[in-house]
């Protein structure tokens, strides 16, 4: 028997809501080594308030931010899964009824290509209007199909960035030239301390799909030594949480490489994300 | 350090008091708006404000949307956002609240009307209680992007430019 598409349904609204409104424990524990060694008063009021109103957030379930963000689906299908164009269907409507309960920001801009470019028609009053973008869909070993939902939030979009690095064959080159780029969004960035994914690929699709993984996968409590170095780098520039000064103006980094190219460049995506991200939930089905 | 209660209208001797770093809670009638909406107020004349029971002086403009997901400060260097913050200064608004850096024009716009630039989390859960009322003042059709009339209970925030200070420079100097 097949995967049903009302299960499917019904989990991805379930995992856009855990999304939008709690804390992952790996991001409560990048907060908790945080504040352990953080002694700028601010800075501290400023983390407690971001700990303080995930848990109402959970609690209620309510919105971590009012910018609810855009939802993005990661979608991984088990190679002996019978999984097709309807179950497909399944998860955009589960997208929609999740903005509908949690309740996502009504932001869909209406109107034509350029009416919406300028945003002339206004807005739709419906929070389940806001599409996802295509999906990204891998194939995994098993019967059972993982979908995971990010929700991206509209200021680090401002601050992120994929762009080449001439690396002289030297990863120190990449690290220094990622970590500016932290130091560099992280001072603009209003909603640290941040959480930088990071994804290293051959072209610009690749590099910030790969940094969508390292969102939706990378791990928050065990961080590599790779990932220590980036986070120290951009800390050692001071800006603190909301810019106001103090140790931790990154929790944690998330480092995802992938295949490299021959050639002296490597694209680099780098994600300053806010300080209630990544917002992310995974559920499976089979 | 214990917060001060700032309660609107605001006078403008509020703000010799008060110090960049200060921990500030904001009650009373404020304003909330943002890219969309705060060029238009800044284009209304005096007469088309009051016609709406827009009352600049000694305000709070909260640079946020309003929608059924709550409220939550957005970038304030949004081009259109950071635009409005020296033009409505000099008409009276005493706090800008959002998040994020400004850019020294800003600072100095913000210093000669003796107005200040104010931080906050984004805390919208924790928010939900403390906003008692909102309404929408003017331009209904901007949707969550319209100006909203809010009545808030004791809304927290840090002073981050003010008196031709910027908390955000003393970072960059430090680091």
């Amino acid at each position: 028997m097949g995967i049903s598409s009302d299960k499917i349904r019904e989990a991805t609204a379930e995992a856009l809501v855990r999304a939008g409104s709690s804390f992952t424990p790996g991001l409560r524990a990048a907060y908790a080594r945080a504040l352990e060694v953080e002694t700028d008063e601010r800075s501290l009021w400023a983390m407690r308030q971001f700990l303080e109103n995930a848990d109402v957030a959970e609690r209620r379930t309510l919105p971590l931010c009012d910018d609810t963000g855009i939802p993005h689906v990661l979608l991984e299908v088990g190679e002996l899964a019978e999984f097709g164009g309807a179950h497909l269907g399944a998860i955009t409507e589960g997208i929609a009824q999740g903005l509908k309960r949690l309740p996502g920001r009504p932001m869909a801009v209406l109107g034509d290509e350029v009416q919406r470019i300028e945003q002339s028609q206004g807005l739709s009053l419906h929070s389940e209007d806001v599409v996802p973008p295509a999906f990204s869909v891998k194939r995994i070993p098993g019967d059972r199909v993982r979908i995971t939902v990010l929700l991206l939030g509209g200021g680090p979009e401002i601050r992120a960035k994929t762009y080449r690095i001439f690396h002289k064959h030297r990863l120190e080159t990449v690290v220094d030239e990622v970590a500016q780029w932290g130091i560099e969004a992280v001072r603009e960035l209003g909603c640290t301390p941040a959480v930088v994914a990071v994804g290293l690929g051959r072209t610009h699709f690749e590099a910030t799909s790969l940094m969508l993984e390292a969102m939706a996968r990378g791990d928050l409590e065990r961080q590599t030594p790779l990932e220590q170095q980036i986070t120290e780098k951009i800390n050692a520039g001071g800006s603190g949480p909301l810019g106001l000064g103090g140790r931790v103006s990154v929790l944690a980094t998330l480092v995802n490489i992938g295949p490299q190219r021959a050639s002296g460049v490597r694209i680099a995506s780098v994600r300053t994300c806010c300080g209630i991200e990544p917002r992310r939930a995974t559920v499976e089905v089979g | 350090m214990k917060p001060v209660r700032v309660e609107t209208p605001i006078p403008p001797e509020a703000m010799a008091g008060l110090h960049v770093g200060d921990f500030l809670e904001i009650s009373g009638v404020i304003y909330a708006g943002r890219d969309a909406v705060l060029p238009k107020i800044v284009a209304m004349s005096d007469a088309e404000l009051a016609a709406r029971g827009i009352a600049l002086e000694g305000s709070v403009i909260f640079h946020t949307a309003v929608s059924v997901a709550g409220v939550g400060p957005t970038s304030s260097s949004k081009l259109e956002i950071e635009e409005s913050i020296a033009p409505l200064s000099a008409r009276g608004v005493r706090i800008h609240l959002g998040k994020g850096r400004l850019k020294a024009d800003s600072i100095r716009a913000l210093h000669a009307h003796g107005s200040l630039f104010a931080v906050t989390t984004p805390s919208t859960a924790l928010l939900t209680d403390r906003i008692l009322a909102t309404e929408i003042a003017a331009f209904p059709e901007l949707g969550m992007e319209a100006l909203y009339r809010l009545r808030v209970d004791r809304i927290p925030a840090v002073v981050a430019i003010l008196h031709g200070n910027s908390i955000f420079e003393q970072q960059t100097q430090q680091g």
